[in-house]
């Protein structure tokens, strides 16, 4: 028993300091945002604490319209990405048409292309479209077949009988879709708009090759630019990570459980 | 009941659909995605293998070169270098947050099914959630001359690090944050795994007298090992595309030291504008990862 309660004891230890390790990091940051310094240390010297570093941003480095930019980004990203895949969805589910399964696989295929691979013709094909330094020129490379994937799954259980019992109805397609399929789809969607939400807000490389106006980036796209050339204070530089940091972590402490059903929900069923 | 459905349809205003237009009729759903993922992932991969048999470059449109941006590319030490330091960055990084998930993610499962338990994944997850750009500031000014650890060093008495400075310790230093941003992701995905291993086999060999590491050992390991796919593919291949971490902790120095394959498409790409070049490069990041997914469902449709 003794022995029991030591490695209790020890390993309680043990999460406790892996816990402390993941929060750390994130607690410095925003206790130093508070301050105008060149070190990045603990200090509790609370007098010194000041909120000039977030009036700084806002005023001189145009963080308004950077998180102007990063909200309509992720809001279009979140809303193109779960029209189209549940729309798909339902489609390869419930309404198949020859050479639908050869359609699905393809989109199932996209899944693996790494953006990192296609950055190039990307840029060409947004430059074409005239996409570049747009905010749909942000948004459309966030969509994937990932959604898909994760709808089809859903669309697959919906019961053929509750379809067409809505069809003896008389209720056209559209409404079987928005009455039925989408409300059935729910888990699904919410675990896709966590997905791109954070996709969306977190990206930095498409931005980074695509945006040639300033004004255009995103607050990630912002906080790594900052964060190269301010060196002289890093409580700038934290403020502004603590921005970028705030938009998933509310998100994830207001809806926590749905962060890790979706990890589940796509994680193990590959 | 389901025959009469089709004559029973009413056709409202429009006129009855042709007999072949309820064949098409799921097409219309399914085309907006299809038309997106053309556009952003689907034509780009064939215009990346097409790309990287060309010299197309800001001054050139790009004309056929055959081979010679592969033949180019393995005698470049540039790529050379990012290969390996990619591997490497794997090497280090993949295996590290795999046992260190699974550990975790057992040590949770079977000794803090409690709040406490709940609360520590709770936190766990946080890097997870965090931007790597945000995570890289962060832990770059952690590792800097002025920042936290030179702080506790300089308290003991130590000498001031350089971690990020010099090209080992700066490669193995990105390697361990990314081990420290992924292990939460992993932990959940473990977590679930471990939950779906029958109680039953953990009550009858605690019976035949096993203990702690013999039961998972023998239980939990074989038993998560759908969960060991996903942790491994899923960390291999984001450690092919790590590129926001490296790009605001080190630049991918000191001297390319930490410099990726990602790195060497975008510098190749979009610095020396060198397109055809850079597209040889994605075609050889593409192909590492396709063969990365083919194995994992391969392993995954062998289990079920």
């Amino acid at each position: 028993m003794i022995t029991r309660r030591l490695s209790t004891a020890a390993l309680t230890l043990l999460m406790v300091s892996m816990a402390v390790a993941s929060a750390l990091p994130f607690l410095l940051m925003a206790l130093t945002s508070l301050r105008t310094t060149r070190t990045f240390t603990l200090s509790f010297d609370f007098a010194q604490y000041h909120l000039e570093n977030y009036v700084t941003l806002f005023t001189t480095h145009e963080f308004f319209q950077r998180l102007v930019t990063t909200i309509v980004v992720v809001v279009l990203a979140c809303v193109l990405n779960i029209a189209t895949a549940t729309l798909a969805a339902f489609g390869f589910a419930k309404k198949p048409f020859p050479g639908s399964t050869a359609v699905f696989w393809t989109i199932i295929a996209s899944m693996m292309v790494p953006i990192q691979a296609t950055l190039i013709p990307l840029y060409s094909i947004m430059r074409e479209l005239g996409l570049l330094n747009t905010y749909l020129g942000l948004a459309l490379p966030l969509v994937g077949g990932f959604g898909v994937f994760l709808m089809k799954q859903f669309a697959d259980g919906i019961p053929d009988e509750l379809i067409d019992a809505a069809r003896i109805d008389g209720a056209p397609d559209r409404t079987v879709f928005l009455r039925i399929a989408v409300p059935l789809m729910r888990p699904a969607i919410i675990a896709l708009l966590i997905f791109t939400f954070l996709a969306a807000w977190n990206d930095f490389l498409w931005p980074l090759v695509s945006i040639t106006r300033p004004d255009m980036g995103t607050i990630t796209y912002a906080i790594a630019t900052l964060s190269g050339r301010s060196t002289t204070n890093y409580g700038l530089v934290t403020a502004g990570a603590t921005i970028s940091f705030l938009g998933p972590f509310l998100a994830y402490v207001i809806f926590q459980r749905r962060f890790v059903e979706g990890i589940a929900l796509s994680g193990s069923k590959t | 009941m389901a025959a009469p459905v089709r004559t029973a349809r009413p056709t409202g205003g429009r006129p009855a659909p042709a007999p072949g237009g309820r064949r098409w009729g799921g097409l219309a759903y399914v085309l907006p995605s299809l038309l997106v993922l053309l556009v952003t992932a689907l034509v780009p991969v064939f215009m990346t293998v097409g790309y990287s048999f060309t010299d197309y470059s800001i001054l050139e449109d790009g004309e056929f070169v055959g081979f010679d941006n592969y033949t180019r590319m393995f005698s470049d030490p540039v790529f050379t270098s990012a290969l390996r330091v990619t591997i490497i960055f794997t090497l280090i990084s993949v295996p590290l947050q795999t046992i260190g998930a699974l550990v975790l993610a057992e040590t949770l499962a079977k000794r803090f099914r409690n709040r406490f338990g709940q609360f520590t994944r709770s936190v766990l997850f946080i890097p997870s959630i965090a931007s790597m750009v945000v995570a890289g500031t962060v832990w770059r000014m952690l590792l800097g001359d002025q920042g936290l650890l030179n702080e506790i060093l300089r308290g003991l008495g130590l000498e001031a690090s350089n971690l990020l400075g010099r090209p080992t310790s700066a490669l193995i230093a990105v390697s361990l944050i990314a081990v420290w941003a992924n292990v939460g992701y992993f932990v959940v995905i473990y977590y679930a795994g471990i939950l779906e291993v029958p109680a039953s086999l953990y009550e009858a060999s605690a019976l035949d007298g096993a203990g702690g590491f013999r039961q998972f050992r023998h239980i939990t390991w074989p038993g998560v090992s759908a969960s060991t796919v996903v942790v491994v593919v899923l960390g291999t291949i984001w450690s092919f595309q790590t590129f926001d971490l490296i790009y605001v902790m080190t630049g991918g120095g000191p001297g390319g030291a930490t410099s990726t394959l990602v790195f060497a498409i975008y510098r190749f790409g979009f610095q020396n504008f060198q397109m055809g070049y850079a597209s040889a490069v994605a075609v050889v990041l593409l192909i590492g990862v396709l063969a990365i997914s083919i194995v994992q469902n391969r392993l995954l449709t062998r289990k079920d």
